[in-house]
């Protein structure tokens, strides 16, 4: 009995792949007439009114669905999926529909170089779109180049590093993010007036985050430990601590010890909390906090406590930003919220994370559009000529000298009263910022 | 001041560690049973926690009553299976490692694979401390330190004290001659497995209280869990409090005077050195060998 | 048997070397070779685990530490600094076996080592790398380094297949490793530590140089096999390296396919990567997990000792399903891939291989010849000669307990001795003393002319000495001829491994067990363990042998037969030190009797002198009754 359940899970399993169709989105022929600009393909000539036909065109990629990073690479699946969904209700690419053959990679960078190798040479999808985080994205790269696979990704930081010249990012820091932030930094606390004069410097040594606080290793560059005492920021405490790091006890008690006007943490996803937690229980609130990539669902749900926490962003729906933005893309940001909740998941806001997939999968419609072809070389040349108008970005340029990381329009939101509203730089604030606390 | 106060820190937050470790200690002592599902047991405590926390606006502490109910049935189910299947030491391994995957899948199911967090509206306990002086205890550790004691003193008098205890303690010495003396072994180690999954559930309740959940969180515990469980002597319950405290301490201290980085180096070379000159662990006792 | 072995490897070797024309012939996507690689990496990885976790029982948790060194050596020295792959790849292979040594050295020295405590010291160091990486500067500065592609030889096209020949190279060299251990001392030396480590030093096996051997072979394929797998990984991070997948999944494909054979972590390697391949890609979107956990909790369940031994009992069946599902998929070609057939027809092949089986194989009990009737019956002792043994003012202390104070015993050539003395007077200490098993705290033992202080067990056993278990303990997991043949191996005149087992025949033929020579010793009873100890111990080859109540537990009439076994080895002209409590044989027996009692040498002399000493009356027989009700 027990062998039979064995080989029907065998078989199940075996089965599940019924030639590469289950995973995979058909656009419906469904004809949907939108007004003003087509976001997907921003120079797209075939598009508009009819609805796709003939072969679909397939898009592969991996995310993270299970393991570690599982929990952005949901927000990256939902916001790619809408896109798909949406560009089919368009007309889809070159009049052809779009599938999107999605695998998970369970969160593992060592199955990325096999996973895109099947997409790419197994599964022959047409096109491809990068995996999530920076070290999946510089995984999966060797394997694009290898194939000449134009690569649009949503999320590498580590700009100095994606060499390839067909890699486009949907999201950029600009080309030296180890610069870009502390800059941005350093000019909001300049507006301050005299608030922070000391800061600490609280690290994650993961590739990302360690580049922006240190920059690389074998390269001398200004980063953010040596641009703020440039600027005039004293860095009081500089603390590293390896990723996964539960213990922010010991780190809260030496923030205390440093009495520093703002701590940095330049980490990943819970981090800050667990940080503001010790630090609120050793009784140390600095009066002005930032953190680098968080999570942001989790610190909403912390209060008072987390109030005035600032952080980077390349978008937040924020009700005057929403006021000038093309009604299209509201569209999108509530459908998005919508599918996120229909998921059960508890922070459902269209923000950064969802902004830089769908600049990603915009650039990559644009190419092909613009190619008019599934021809990579085209399609490279293309964005290379022309750049791409980003709808989370505007209109971008991609030069290789830059590794294609276009300026950044990074700006630094904050928490008020419950919310993520951007700050700085002023001409894009939502909201002043708040004033330092203590 | 610092340094005390990060020794105090993660002594705290070891004793966290230690309550993980305790079901484990027990079962791997006693049963021979090498139980990753145990991490399973606590990720689900936690997100019961969460869960009936969140929908009903019980206090988190009460919650465990619910998840600990759970958790000895389904420890005791998974016992019962790996006695109906004559399961090896290292075969139990395996099959614990699959229950853990797809309790892990599971929960992510249920729960999605989002950090999810208790709100300060039903978690009062989070962001609190105890002060004493200018040292500050956090609430949430602190709770896990007392439950640790009590489990460890409670764990001990059963042991102990009453006939099951004592043959059990048969059990993890000689299983044939505890056989030949008549113990139900099956019975017993069912029991066992239960009350190991209840300790899992307290566990994972006292992990919400403090952190943001998240399905992969078991495999961040494995490392240190083993430590201590290793360090205070497999199946030693007072040596795996001991040892969570000890390899907390050590780890908070070491943060504060070298750098967070370094604590994970320091932990894991004290376990090899307490390895190769005290093999039976830091923490002898006469219970077992 | 020991063809078919060979036929198998070679057939592995060979299927490898034909895929590249494969791939090209059929038409199949450069994806085959990358997947057939990362099987490759697996089999690898897995198989070198398994020549020392596997084969010799230590369960390693630190897998990841070579492979991590492995990878880490690539990406840093290739990756960052540009040296040459191949020189990077070497220094990465040897890296990790300096690691494997440097924990072998430490762990296999421990007195008090137990399994687990060996498999959590492992489990410590991928921990300490990780950190070290970490807080070092110097080695990847913290953020990870890309790894280029190297430069290698344009007759192999593309990178892909240069990386399939690399894998390809690797994982048949892991196999070829394993395959031949298995076929000779070094594997056998590890199954008889697997089995009873102490018996294995006591018959002269070196078991901290071949457990040494083992973990450095393991280091090594694992670091060769990490630094050949980071060519292919593009990006290399400490999280994403020194995690506990490499650990995990080694254990999970070496024990699903089966650690006693060579084959087996392949299997178990080449199922695993097939079905998390399939998984990813089957849409199953949150159900992944759940299907690979609960084939992995059946398969462990239904077949506890590994796939490898459930379809080795019917390998035609099994690999007949496997083919004619692929070729039937394959030429239908109506659905999926050929890694949708590749899954479909390892379901199939598991399936068979479960089918119920209408034959048992169980025991068949033979008519046994009696064994008495070929033992010889004349009694004379031998004439006393040369001393072997010459133990001066022995002391034993255990805590503050005195075992043995002062003994001075002399065993010379052809001499049966007779060692007596009620419970705890110190006779089995003295035995484990002689045998080299434990050390002294006064006085001195020389086997012909050897002092034993500092030398190894497994050295007393070439000077002569072997002892038998009051409570017998043979290989388990070997038949009784693998048994003897393991002691022939490593005794006093070694042999390989075939011989050892025709010469096997010979000794079980001594002790009257030859006909059971195929049978495993759980299926024979206490008497046959007993005579099987006999055989063990006399294949070393001994001058002087060491009894140790070998008739504990027997009836009459095996008592009778044990004693004319005794009897013919001593004829055979070893000497022999029997301990007993019947003290009827041991006066039938013995040239000389010597009488302990408190860890003191109360009297010793021809049998019936010393039976007649008042001293031994009062001592030993008051207590006589009291001993043997024991």
């Amino acid at each position: 009995m027990l062998s039979v359940m064995t080989a029907l899970l065998l078989v199940v399993a075996a089965c599940g792949d019924g030639g590469a169709e289950s995973t995979t989105t058909t656009g419906g022929g469904a004809t949907t007439t939108q007004g003003g600009t087509d976001t997907t393909g921003g120079q797209s000539t075939t598009t508009s009114a009819a609805g796709p036909s003939g072969d679909p065109i397939v898009v592969g990629g991996t995310l993270p669905l299970t393991g570690g990073l599982s929990a952005t690479g949901i927000i990256h699946q939902i916001a790619g999926q809408l896109f798909v969904d949406r560009l089919n209700e368009a007309g889809g690419l070159l009049g052809r529909p779009v599938e999107w053959n999605l695998i998970d990679d369970t969160s593992d960078g060592a199955r990325i170089a096999e996973l895109y190798e099947q997409l790419i040479s197994q599964d022959a999808v047409d096109l491809i779109m990068g995996p999530y985080a920076t070290p999946n994205i510089l995984a999966a790269m060797p394997v694009a180049e290898r194939h000449g696979f134009v690569l649009p990704q949503h999320t590498a930081v580590l700009a100095p590093a994606l060499t390839y010249e067909c890699q486009f990012p949907g999201w950029s820091i600009g080309p030296a993010p180890n610069e870009f932030i502390p800059n941005q930094l350093a000019d909001l606390f300049d507006s301050m007036d005299g608030a922070v004069s000391t800061v600490a410097l609280v690290t994650n040594e993961g590739g990302s985050t360690s580049f922006v606080s240190y920059g690389r290793p074998d390269v001398e560059e200004p980063s953010t430990s040596t641009i703020l005492p440039e600027r005039g920021y004293e860095v009081v405490a500089d603390i590293p601590y390896p990723i996964g790091n539960t213990e922010w006890g010991p780190i809260a008690a030496s923030l205390q010890d440093a009495q520093p006007d703002a701590v940095l943490v330049m980490g990943l996803g819970v981090e800050a909390n667990g940080l503001i937690e010790a630090m609120q229980q050793v009784g140390f609130t600095p009066p002005v906090m930032f953190a680098l990539f968080p999570a942001p669902g989790p610190l909403l749900g912390m209060g008072e406590a987390s109030n005035g926490l600032l952080s980077v962003s390349m978008f937040e729906p924020n009700e005057p930003i929403l006021a000038d933005l093309d009604s299209e893309l509201v569209e999108i940001i509530e459908e998005f919220s919508q599918r996120v909740a229909d998921a059960g998941l508890p922070y459902t806001v269209f923000e950064t994370q969802a902004a830089a997939s769908w600049n990603a999968w915009s650039l990559l419609a644009q190419g092909v559009e613009g190619a008019g072809s599934l021809d990579h070389a085209a399609i490279c040349d293309y964005l290379h000529e022309n750049g791409a108008d980003l709808p989370f970005a505007g209109q971008v340029s991609f030069d290789q000298e830059q590794n294609n990381f276009w300026p950044s329009n990074q700006v630094l939101k904050q928490i008020q009263d419950g919310d993520w509203v951007v700050v700085w730089p002023e001409d894009q604030a939502a909201a002043e910022p708040l004033a330092p606390t203590g | 001041m610092s340094e005390l106060q990060a020794a105090i820190f993660g002594a705290l937050s070891g004793s966290l560690f230690a309550v993980m470790a305790l079901g484990l200690s027990l079962l791997w002592g006693f049963l021979k049973i090498i139980n990753l599902a145990h991490f399973g047991m606590v990720l689900i405590g936690a997100y019961l926690t969460f869960e009936v926390a969140t929908s009903t606006g019980l206090d988190p502490l009460l919650t465990v009553v619910i998840g600990a109910a759970a958790m000895f049935v389904l420890g005791a189910v998974v016992q019962a299976g790996f006695e109906r299947w004559q399961v090896s030491e290292f075969n139990s391994l395996l099959i614990s490692y699959g229950l853990l995957i797809i309790t892990v899948q599971v929960v992510s199911n249920v729960w999605t694979a989002d950090f999810q967090r208790m709100g300060t509206d039903v978690n009062p306990y989070g962001a609190n401390s105890i002060r004493i002086g200018a040292l500050s205890l956090p609430l949430p550790t602190l709770l896990a330190a007392g439950f640790a004691v009590v489990l460890v003193v409670a764990g001990k008098l059963v042991l102990e004290r009453t006939y099951a205890g004592r043959a059990l303690q048969a059990f993890g010495q000689d299983r044939e001659i505890a056989s030949a003396f008549g113990i139900d072994h099956r019975k017993l180690s069912i029991l066992l497995a239960g009350m190991a999954g209840a300790t899992a559930a307290i566990a994972g309740m006292l992990h919400a209280l403090g952190e943001s959940l998240h399905p992969d969180a078991p495999f961040e515990w494995v490392g240190r869990v083993f430590a201590i469980v290793i360090l205070g002597g497999i199946g030693n319950l007072t040596g795996t409090l001991y040892a969570g405290l000890l390899v907390g301490a050590i780890s908070g201290l070491t943060a504060a005077i070298w750098s967070p980085s370094a604590s994970p180096f320091v932990v894991f070379s004290m376990v090899v050195l307490a390895l190769v000159f005290r093999p039976t662990g830091l923490f002898p006792s006469k219970a077992v060998h | 048997m020991r063809n078919r072995g060979w036929i198998g490897l070679a057939l592995v070797a060979v299927g490898l070397a034909v895929v590249p024309l494969l791939v090209e012939v059929l038409d199949l996507s450069t994806f085959y070779l990358v997947f057939l690689s990362g099987i490759l990496f697996w089999t690898a990885q897995s198989t070198s685990w398994n020549i020392l976790s596997g084969y010799s029982g230590y369960f390693s948790f630190g897998q990841g530490a070579f492979y991590g060194v492995g990878v880490y050596s690539m990406a840093v020295l290739f990756g960052r600094h540009g040296l040459d792959w191949l020189v990077a790849l070497a220094i990465g292979g040897l890296l990790a076996m300096l690691l494997g040594l440097g924990i072998g050295f430490v762990a296999f020295r421990l007195r008090s080592l137990r399994g687990e405590i060996f498999a959590l010291l492992t489990l410590a160091v991928p921990f300490i790398l990780a950190a070290l990486v970490r807080l070092s500067d110097t080695i990847d500065g913290g953020q990870g380094i890309v790894v280029p592609v190297p430069e290698f030889p344009e007759a192999l096209g593309s990178f892909q297949s240069f990386f399939y020949v690399c894998s390809a190279v690797v994982g048949v060299f892991a196999l070829t490793v394993a395959f031949v251990m298995e076929r000779t001392r070094y594997g056998w030396a590890l199954f008889a530590v697997r089995d009873d480590e102490a018996v294995a030093e006591g018959l002269g096996v070196p078991t901290f140089r071949h457990k040494m051997i083992a973990i450095a072979a393991n280091g090594l394929i694992g670091g060769v096999s990490g630094a050949v797998f980071g060519l292919n990984l593009g990006f290399i991070s400490v999280e994403g390296t020194f995690n506990l997948t490499v650990p995990l999944f080694v254990i999970v494909m070496s024990v699903l396919g089966g650690r006693n054979h060579w084959a087996g972590p392949m299997l178990g390697a080449v199922y695993i990567h097939t079905l998390q391949n399939r998984l990813a890609d089957s849409g199953f979107e949150g159900w992944s997990l759940i299907v690979l956990g609960g084939i992995l909790i059946l398969l462990v369940v239904l077949a506890p000792e590994g796939l490898m031994a459930r379809m080795r009992r019917r390998p035609w069946l099994v690999s007949g399903a496997l083919v004619a599902t692929l070729l039937g998929l394959g030429l239908w070609g109506g659905w999926g891939q050929p890694v949708d057939w590749l899954a479909v027809g390892l379901a199939a092949a598991v399936v068979v291989a479960f089918l119920p089986s209408k034959r048992r194989s169980g025991v068949t009990a033979r008519a046994r010849p009696s064994a008495a009737e070929r033992l010889y019956e004349d009694e004379t002792p031998g004439e006393r000669g040369r001393p072997l043994v010459v133990a001066e003012g022995v002391t034993k202390d255990f805590g503050g307990v005195h075992a043995l104070r002062g003994v001075s015993l002399t065993v010379s050539e052809g001499e049966l001795i007779g060692l007596v003395g009620p419970n705890g007077s110190g006779k089995t200490t003295l035995v484990n003393l002689i045998a080299g098993a434990s050390r002294l705290t006064a006085g001195t033992i020389a086997v012909d002319g050897t002092n034993l202080a500092g030398i190894p067990q497994h050295r007393v056993a070439h000077l002569g000495i072997a002892r038998t278990y009051q409570i017998p303990r043979p290989f388990s997991t070997m038949t009784l001829r693998d048994n003897v043949a393991v002691a022939i191996m490593f005794g006093r005149d070694p042999h390989g491994l075939s011989e050892a087992r025709a010469a096997a025949e010979e000794f079980l033929s001594l002790v009257g067990l030859d006909h059971l020579a195929a049978e495993y010793p759980g299926k024979v009873n206490l008497h046959e363990r007993q005579l099987l100890e006999m055989a063990r111990a006399m294949a070393t080859r001994p001058s002087v042998l060491l009894l140790d109540e070998a008739l504990a537990g027997l009836n009459p009439v095996e008592v009778d037969n044990a004693v004319r076994v005794v009897r013919r080895i001593h004829d055979s002209g070893v000497a022999i030190v029997f301990v007993e409590h019947v003290l009827r044989v041991v006066n039938q027996l013995a040239t000389r009797i010597v009488v302990l009692d408190h860890g003191v040498l109360l009297a010793e002399g021809d049998p019936a002198a010393v039976m007649s000493d008042p001293a031994v009356v009062s001592a030993y027989l008051g207590k006589e009754g009291h001993a043997r009700s024991h």
